[in-house]
Parts: structure tokens; sequence; C-alpha cells
């Protein structure tokens, strides 16, 4: 055994445990005879544990006079069980045990907190759901209301913005009227976004004219115009640029 | 009967109003509760205080004493350290208790060998003084774990920190006794010569 693994050895016993392990664990007491300082400290200890055990000796004896026992009795006594949450000195209580209580207590905040936080958040997400939905319910919502009044002159239906085939934003515009069909017009902000492999087009356009925005615009044509006495109109968009003229077309229905 | 519960038992009867569980705890755990404000304070006033205040609380707080945290007897230590260290700061200097008071002197007397008796007490005197000494927190640990013989784990429940807190303080709080009694009373105990320890 080496210095330290005696001091390490050492320092993990009470005074009262290090003065058996003297005369019992072989290895320590092999030690302290080999190495004189550790052998010096050992018996230090030794010493003070006898000086302990004195002094433990003489006050051995020594307890609460019978008084004490008699007011804390009076006390039981007089105590009503059911009444004792109201008392006094919680700051008399162990540190371990006041701690224990803080972390239970902020635990308990901690955790309410984060549920007012979730609702809080949960509340504002639905809120801005709501908002960004009666947002586009006013855009769409108020289109078919327009249509209608301004279809009555038309024997077709009017579809919505959110009935039309594509599936990127699509903006209610205006309506257009014309004699024998209605149209819904919607817009697009990006010419690009005219999925070509579904449209026919039916000019072709030089890229410094066609820049411009162009709007889709669903069409009931009369059946007569387009299918020759089938007697179903026929249901088709139509792209139709800034400039009024027709880029491409797709029959829908 | 009753002896044969635990301390934790008894708490919970006395708490449902039986006065014998009180008093059958009253009476296993008082003395060393006495004892702990004893050795801290050096005065038998104190001392009868902190114990009645200690079993006072229990009355009224006993409820939040949860065994899962430790033994009531670690639980009480911690209490009555508190209470020792409130009626220090109230009515005691340090100064005052750095000596053990006189009225404490016929409790250190035994039937044994008057010689020996004499000895003996000049030892507990002169370990105790060097006790009292001590700073705090040196103090309790060497109370709770040297005189009270607590394990380091109820010590370290009862003073509220880590176990090997607790060891390393006892053991600093060693190095300063030894140091202290090898200055104040070399002829006691053979108390002399260098205890430094070998770090070799």
């Amino acid at each position: 055994m080496k210095c330290r693994e005696f001091m390490f050895a050492a320092e993990s016993l009470t005074l009262s445990q290090l003065s058996l392990m003297r005369n019992e664990d072989a290895a320590i007491s092999e030690h302290a005879r080999e190495c004189a300082a550790c052998g010096r400290w050992l018996e230090s200890q030794t010493l003070l544990d006898n000086a302990m055990q004195a002094l433990r000796a003489s006050t051995a004896r020594r307890e609460a006079s019978p008084q004490v026992e008699h007011a804390v009795l009076e006390v039981f006594r007089a105590t009503g069980f059911a009444s004792q949450e109201a008392v006094e000195p919680e700051s008399a209580a162990p540190a371990a045990w006041r701690l224990s209580h803080l972390f239970e207590y902020g635990a308990y905040a901690a955790v309410a907190a984060a549920l007012i936080l979730a609702v809080f958040l949960g509340s504002r997400l639905l809120h801005d759901r709501q908002m960004s939905q009666h947002k586009i319910q006013a855009r769409t919502g108020a289109a078919p209301q327009t249509i209608k009044a301004t279809t009555t002159k038309t024997a077709g239906t009017v579809t919505s913005a959110e009935e039309l085939s594509s599936a990127r934003a699509v903006k209610v515009l205006r309506v257009h009227e014309r004699d024998g069909y209605s149209s819904t017009v919607t817009g697009r902000s990006d010419s690009s976004a005219i999925d070509s492999d579904e449209y026919d087009a039916l000019m072709l356009c030089d890229p410094l004219i066609c820049s411009g925005d162009e709007q889709v615009i669903r069409m009931e044509l009369p059946a007569n115009t387009s299918t020759g006495g089938s007697g179903q109109p026929v249901t088709a968009d139509v792209v139709v640029g800034d400039d009024g003229l027709v880029r491409a077309m797709r029959i829908v229905r | 009967m009753l002896n044969e519960q635990t301390d934790e038992q008894l708490l919970a009867l006395a708490l449902k109003g039986n006065e014998d569980a009180f008093t059958a705890l009253y009476r296993r755990r008082q003395g060393p509760v006495y004892r702990f404000a004893l050795h801290m304070s050096a005065s038998s006033q104190v001392a009868e205080e902190v114990t009645q205040e200690v079993f006072l609380f229990l009355l009224q707080r006993g409820r939040d004493f949860d065994p899962a945290r430790g033994a009531l007897a670690a639980y009480l230590f911690g209490v009555a350290r508190n209470y020792v260290r409130r009626a220090m700061e109230k009515s005691y200097s340090e100064s005052a208790v750095t000596t053990p008071a006189e009225e404490d002197d016929p409790a250190l007397v035994t039937e044994i060998d008057p010689l020996e008796n004499i000895a003996r007490n000049q030892t507990s005197k002169a370990v105790w003084k060097a006790v009292l000494s001590l700073p705090e927190h040196y103090r309790e640990v060497v109370v709770l774990c040297d005189l009270q013989e607590l394990s380091y784990a109820d010590a370290a429940v009862a003073l509220g920190c880590a176990l090997g807190t607790i060891r390393s303080r006892l053991h600093r709080a060693h190095e300063m006794l030894v140091r202290k009694l090898q200055r104040t009373a070399p002829a006691l105990s053979g108390f002399s010569g260098d205890a430094a320890r070998c770090l070799s």
C-alpha cells in the first residue's frame, strides 16, 4: 500500500472505524509501520478518537430535563392535529427538505408556465389560422356573390376559385360577363405558373410583349359552339393576357 | 410494544393523536438532540430550549417529513442544527461558547478511578474546547459524525449537503483538531509531535 492509497482508505472511514481498522486491517497497520509520517498521522487520529470517546462518554447521560418533556407533552395534548398546517417555522426544517420543497414548487411552477405558454401559443396559432381562413373566405366568398349577381343573364353556373383545378394560390379578381356564357376570372401573379401541358397555346407571343400578368377565366360555353349538338355546355379555362388577347385554353368538362 | 416501532412509525401514530407513541418517540430521541445542541453550544440552557423547539416543530410540521429522504433522526438533527444557530445568533456570542460552562462539569464525573476520572475530564474538556473553537460548518460534522456517531449519509441529510462535502469537512476538521490539541494540550492523551499527513 502506498501513502496515497493509505490516505484514501483512511479518509473514507470515521474516526472509530479508523481506530478499529488500525488493528484489524493488515494493509493499513503494515503501512503505518513502514511509513513514519503515515504512522504518526494514524496515531494522532487514534488519539483524537480516544479524546472524542472521552467527551462522548462524559456527556452520554446528559439529556433534557423532565420539564421539557412536560412542556412538550402539554403542547401535544393541546394540539389539534387537523389545524397544523397554518403554524410556523418552515425555515427550521433541514436545508435539504427546504431545497427539495423549493425544487418541487419550482417544478410545478415551470410546468404551469409551460402549460400557459402552450395554451397562449396554441390560441395565437389558432387565431392566426382563423384569420387567414377568414381572409381567404373574404376573398373567395365575395366572388360567387358577385358572380351570381352578374350571371343572371346566363344559363350556366359559376365556379368559385377553390373549385378551379389548379392547387396554386388563385385570386378571384373580377367577373366578366358576356352574352351567351359566364366566366370566372382568376389571376396569377406569375405567368410561368400556367401549366403548359394542360393548356393548348392559341397564339405565340413575343416574351417582351407577353411578360405581364395573365388571368385565367373559367367559361361555360354554349354546347353548340364547341360540341355541335350534344346539348351539354362546355366548361373551359382560358388564359387571357393583360392586353386582352387569349394566350391559351383548356377544356375542363 | 411501542419500543419496537421505528421512529417513523411512532411519528405516524403520534400525528394521529397517539400520546404514548409521541412520548416514546420523544424519550428515544430527546437525548441525542439535547446532546447535539449541548456539544454545539456548550450550554445546557440552549440545549434544553433547542430540544423543546425541535419536538414542538415536529408536532407542527411532522407531516412534512418524508421517510424517503432520510431517517427521522437525521431530520431531527437538521432541525436542531437550525435552532442551535438561531439560539446562538440570538443570545450567545461565539466567545461565550468557546469554553464548556462550569455548570456542565458535574456530568463529567464518573465512578471510575479518581485519577483516571480527572484525566478523562481534562481530556474531554480540552477536546470539547477544541471542537467549540472550530468554525461552525466543521463543528457540525464533528459533532454529528464523531460525537453523535451518525453515518456520513445521515449527516449529509441532516446538514443538507453532499456526502463528499461531509467527508472532506470531517477530514479537515480532524486535522484542525489535532493541531489545536497539539498546541493547547500537548500533554493530554499524548498529543504531541508532527502529525502532518504524508502525501508521498
